[in-house]
């Protein structure tokens, strides 16, 4: 017996011992990043007695201030708005016709909407260079380019944002009801599905936004001035006030997926962040 | 079979259409053209391109791109599986597991410049942990862990890769039901028994799916190892070079030669992946 309730602690005692690491593994990265962005010593130079010395948030004020990073800031926030637009335009009244008139294609529009998954970033901006930049210049100089890449990009996880949605309304149940009542496609649309798919819209709509402000590949091969790329030109010049600001950016970010995964978890909707 | 073109469809046709002409314009015109190119090199047939693509610099670039993506995703893979495990067999804090889910959904979309900026100031040169290792006479540069070397560039992924396999895993760790357990402790199967029969056959499909959805994912990585490391020999970082260099170096079919052998990679080990997720969805979904 004392034989088995000895194991039972140790098993219980590693447990903590992996959870306490795990979890260090992801907070010290994030101390150390504060701490270098808001103390000005030096690592070479911090002594325990100078451990409280030195902090400050000018670095963070300097950066939010700069006038380079405000205008990348708002090209971000624009391709933000507009990649959303695009998105839900394109794939909102593809997934309510799917699910109401043509449920057997689901897998396929599933399936389909993962190909972002397969040419990647990194592997599209060959081609994009390949082809656009030499049939129309224009388009690739504009920065409002990046949006419809973008769009695509949120693809995955739009998809099935809204797909679970629909599902979770059982939209299929409501689109006959109301039809049988002799209520107009207008009206089954605006006044019965989509005040209903407002919750997976705003999920999709925030990961899409999490996705844009920290979009690199295509910002940076195609030399746009964005939120990310004007981020890794200004860590160059001030490495405290960079790290400070990429910080910012991140726990603004953080908190906006928490917040809209509680909620949607506690709403019952389990929508996927990962796209899969 | 009903026509496309009848009346009731058109409403189909009319939502479809713009979706189709969009990812057909936008994904996958260019990446079709990235795909002759590459076998059409000069305007003919040559798979000289191909070839050129995976030797020399480029050879290094694929080993080390390969071994970059295996082991942040055997590492990341046990340690999130491991990760979910032990937050199912824990209830008492509740704030854990809500915590825990939110975190993951953030950190496994992590991978960016932010992450990079982060480790810099850990393990860089002035870092807080080179720096604690230091004082006790360790050097971690030596051993290869620094933002510029290859197990440095493990360490800064694990950071995305593990909260990414715990979401993968945690629908399939969950489907694990109590009652198997109980059934084989009857039946006077022991812990280790129950594992090997029952617990690791049901989760491997699943686990193996999700470490090869890591795989994908470092594989294509680019933002953290461009600003830990521009110049290191990996395949997303010389696609860049190459696609940079293009006006001058006219290697432009090299470049679309490498990503065409990306493509492959990625479709196989996704294929690999939808069919051990289809196994899987025959335990979890019941």
């Amino acid at each position: 017996m004392s034989v088995g309730v000895k194991r039972y602690r140790v098993g219980a005692i590693l447990k903590y011992v992996f959870l306490v690491a795990v979890g260090a593994y992801f907070i010290v990265p994030m101390l150390a990043m504060a701490r270098f962005a808001f103390q000005a010593v030096p690592m070479a130079l911090l002594t325990p007695e100078k451990l409280f010395s030195g902090w400050s948030f000018s670095g963070l004020g300097t950066a939010l201030t700069d006038p380079e990073i405000l205008s990348a800031a708002k090209n971000s926030l624009m391709l933000v708005v507009l990649a959303i637009i695009l998105n839900l335009v394109l794939l909102v009244p593809l997934a309510i016709v799917t699910e109401v008139r043509n449920p057997g294609l689901r897998p396929y529009l599933t399936a389909f909407t993962l190909l972002p998954w397969v040419i990647p970033p990194i592997a599209l901006v060959v081609g994009v260079a390949a082809t656009f930049r030499a049939t129309v210049p224009w388009f690739l100089a504009s920065i409002f380019s990046l949006v419809p890449f973008y769009a695509l990009w949120a693809m995955p996880f739009t998809y099935r944002a809204l797909d679970a949605g629909l599902q979770a309304i059982n939209a299929r149940t409501l689109y006959e009801a109301a039809r049988s009542m002799g209520a107009s496609l207008g009206t089954i649309i605006f006044k019965v599905l989509l005040p209903n798919m407002r919750a997976s819209m705003v999920a999709a709509s925030a990961l899409t936004a999490a996705m844009v402000l920290g979009e690199f590949v295509f910002a940076s091969l195609l030399l746009k001035r964005t939120l990310p790329t004007e981020m890794v030109n200004y860590q160059r010049g001030d490495p405290r006030g960079g790290l400070a600001l990429a910080l910012f950016v991140m726990v603004l970010t953080a908190l906006a997926i928490g917040l809209v995964v509680r909620s949607l978890r506690r709403r019952g909707l389990n929508v996927q962040t990962t796209g899969l | 079979m009903r026509s496309l073109f009848q009346k009731e469809n058109r409403l189909g046709l009319l939502v479809a259409l713009p979706f189709a002409v969009f990812v057909a314009l936008f994904l996958i015109y260019p990446t079709l053209v990235v795909l002759y190119k590459s076998v059409m090199p000069h305007g003919s047939f040559s798979t000289s391109a191909l070839v050129e693509a995976v030797s020399g610099t480029y050879r290094t670039g694929f080993i080390n791109s390969i071994s970059l993506s295996f082991w942040s995703a055997l590492i990341g893979g046990t340690v999130g599986v491991l990760l979910a495990l032990t937050m199912k067999s824990l209830t008492r804090p509740k704030w854990l597991h809500s915590t825990l889910d939110a975190w993951s959904a953030v950190a496994s979309q992590l991978g960016g410049i932010g992450l990079a900026f982060a480790f810099i100031a850990t393990i860089g040169a002035q870092g807080a942990i080179t720096k604690v290792f230091m004082n006790f006479g360790i050097n971690l540069k030596d051993m290869g862990v620094s933002t510029t070397g290859f197990w440095g560039l493990v360490v800064v992924y694990l950071y995305f890769q593990i909260p990414l396999m715990f979401l993968v895993m945690m629908p399939a760790v969950n489907g694990l039901k109590a009652s198997w357990r109980e059934a084989a402790a009857i039946m006077g199967a022991s812990g280790a028994r129950y594992w090997r029969a029952v617990g690791i056959p049901i989760l491997a499909p699943s686990t193996l799916g999700g470490i090869l959805l890591l795989f994908v994912n470092a594989f294509t990585a680019y933002a953290t190892a461009y600003v830990l490391n521009s110049s290191y020999a990996l395949v997303p970082l010389q696609i860049r070079f190459l696609l940079q260099g293009n006006v001058i170096t006219g290697k432009e079919d090299l470049g679309n030669a490498i990503v065409t052998w990306v493509i492959l990679l990625l479709l196989t080990s996704l294929l690999l992946m939808t069919y051990l997720q289809r196994r899987t969805l025959k335990w979890t979904s019941s």
